[in-house]
């Protein structure tokens, strides 16, 4: 490759090709407390969750997703993210992902000082591919419906 | 001017006309722009702009009733865009030509005027390939109506079964096929004639949808035996917001009006209107007075390349298409119709093809990706999208180059 191309677009870091591929948080749970479901008719991407809870924390998370790359990978890295943490802590991601990935800041949502995204940031350049938020919002999509009867 | 070098009559100088579509001087993303998405909608020749601009600039106003010069010369050019319409198709009379929004419209008004004359009992059949527009409205009649809705077979191949279309007309009960002419994903020309033949020998009347079939070879409506045909302009070269309804006299003169308003009334009190003549009576308020007459530009341009460049053309991007997304590891071309027209339908093996679209457009690249509004058809063939290069008069072999290299190169990336 002479010049600099498309594979190496930052959009596509290593990690959210890799994770695609080797996901390590896909599957079913025996008893999930909550699940919830994330469906874009846009595309036909899709993601179930299956969630066991230990009162407010999050003791187990798996998903089963069919979709894209961006998809499947925020899918995995959400897991990772919010396993062993609080319902609450899970929805403060949510919300500081989400305002990432439009690019506002984020301590427009939240006053004090958030939490770092960790490995999540590698979504931070979608932002200029508007087209491709939403396959990395839909994990998050589900994650929300299963929370929705949970009081955090 | 480009160097004349002797060449078959039918080919094509594909660069001249490629300077007569100014986008295609643009970059996208510092890249030339290698637009393989024509089949969503193509890009606009010169002549098709200035048409439309000049009007604007020149000659507009509203039509068919001011009693002004204006509006009289832009009566001619609206109604002339009928005449040009209806030799395109090879319609019998002018009065068969209805101006709708598009496809999708012209579609909408025969499920609506047309399905008024259906009953219980009767049924209206589609294939398992038609895009959303030729399905939706079916099903919104069904509903609407208490007919039955019934969904003709296609082959692994992505040819219409004919055996079981046959079977499915065998009760008498199918009062309308309404069918695609050619896919928009796999690329099927279907067999229009024979269809329209068994129809006929059934009792049935026969639409196609020739949305993307007229774009690439010439249409005789005649000749195929149609009873509705639709097409809509933006993917023939012409502007959006324009689309036509071609059906026989008799039928338009039999179905109730679609929508009421200006222009489709012959008398109206407040009890009670009467209708405007054919075609007028489908034509309520004022219509796309403009792109009406950019899709009259489109089709004289067309009209001047002529349809047996036009398919010569692309039916080498085709084969050349064919042939080099063959040779791409991982990669799995949809659908293997007999006969196709300019498009390409394509899997890859491990690599979604919205992240395929994503990876081209980074190149310069615009092909379509998704489930190309059919949803059941892409269910039929167990996927859930399928990425999709599309051709058009402007295209070079180059570009198709351009796309096996990059996505060899995308393969590389994800595997």
């Amino acid at each position: 490759m002479k010049t600099a191309t498309a594979e190496r677009d930052a959009l596509y870091d290593r990690l959210i090709v890799e994770r695609a591929r080797t996901p390590q948080y896909a599957g079913r749970l025996d008893r999930p407390d909550v699940q919830g479901d994330g469906r874009n008719p846009l595309c036909g991407d899709k993601t179930h969750l299956d969630i066991v809870l230990d009162g407010h924390h999050i003791q187990a998370i798996r998903h089963q997703t069919r979709g894209c790359a961006i998809c499947a990978a925020a899918a995995d890295l959400m897991a990772e993210q919010v396993q062993g943490g609080t319902v609450a802590q899970a929805l403060g991601m949510s919300d500081r992902f989400m305002a990432m990935l439009v690019g506002t800041s984020p301590l427009a949502v939240a006053d004090d000082q958030p939490a770092p995204l960790g490995a999540l940031e590698v979504f931070a350049p979608l932002r200029s591919h508007k087209a491709r938020i939403r396959c990395a919002e839909l994990p998050w999509i589900a994650l929300k419906e299963a929370f929705s009867h949970v009081d955090g | 001017m480009s160097t004349h070098t002797t060449r078959p009559a039918s080919q094509l100088d594909v660069q001249a006309i490629r300077r007569q579509f100014p986008i295609l001087g643009e970059k996208v993303h510092d890249r030339p722009l290698v637009f393989l998405d024509s089949a969503a909608s193509a890009q606009k020749p010169d002549a098709v702009i200035e048409s439309m601009a000049n009007t604007m600039r020149h000659q507009y106003a509203n039509i068919h009733r001011g009693l002004h010069w204006m509006s009289e010369r832009t009566t001619e050019a609206y109604e002339g865009v009928r005449d040009l319409v209806a030799d395109f198709l090879n319609a019998p009379s002018r009065e068969e030509i209805v101006f709708t929004r598009n496809s999708t419209e012209a579609i909408n008004l025969v499920a609506h005027s047309f399905g008024a004359l259906l009953r219980p009992g009767q049924a209206v059949l589609i294939s398992q390939m038609e895009h959303h527009a030729n399905l939706v409205p079916w099903q919104m009649l069904r509903d609407r109506a208490g007919i039955e809705l019934r969904v003709a077979p296609i082959t692994d191949e992505g040819d219409l079964d004919m055996e079981a279309y046959k079977a499915l007309l065998a009760d008498g009960k199918v009062a309308l096929v309404a069918i695609t002419h050619m896919s928009n994903v796999l690329g099927t020309i279907t067999p229009a004639q024979q269809i329209a033949e068994l129809a006929h020998a059934a009792g049935a009347l026969v639409l196609f949808d020739g949305s993307q079939s007229v774009v690439h070879h010439r249409t005789d409506v005649q000749a195929l035996g149609a009873d509705f045909y639709t097409f809509t302009g933006h993917k023939l070269y012409g502007p959006t917001g324009i689309g036509v309804l071609w059906a026989r006299r008799t039928l338009l003169e039999d179905m109730p009006p679609f929508m009421g308003g200006g222009d489709m009334i012959s008398t109206v009190t407040f009890d009670r209107s009467t209708w405007a003549n054919i075609p007028h009576k489908f034509e309520a308020g004022t219509p796309a007075i403009v792109e009406t007459i950019g899709l009259g530009a489109a089709i004289e341009w067309v009209g001047k390349i002529g349809f047996d460049a036009i398919a010569a053309h692309e039916a080498e991007l085709t084969a050349h298409a064919l042939q080099r997304l063959a040779e791409v590891p991982g990669l799995n071309i949809v659908g293997h119709p007999r006969v196709r027209g300019g498009v390409v339908s394509f899997t890859m093996a491990d690599v979604h093809p919205h992240d395929m679209a994503t990876l081209l457009d980074r190149n310069g690249i615009a092909i379509r990706a998704g489930h190309h509004c059919a949803e059941p058809l892409m269910r039929r063939l167990g996927l859930s999208a399928t990425a999709r290069a599309s051709f058009g008069i402007y295209t070079l072999k180059e570009e198709i180059d351009v796309l096996a290299d990059t996505l060899v190169r995308i393969r590389d990336f994800f595997v």
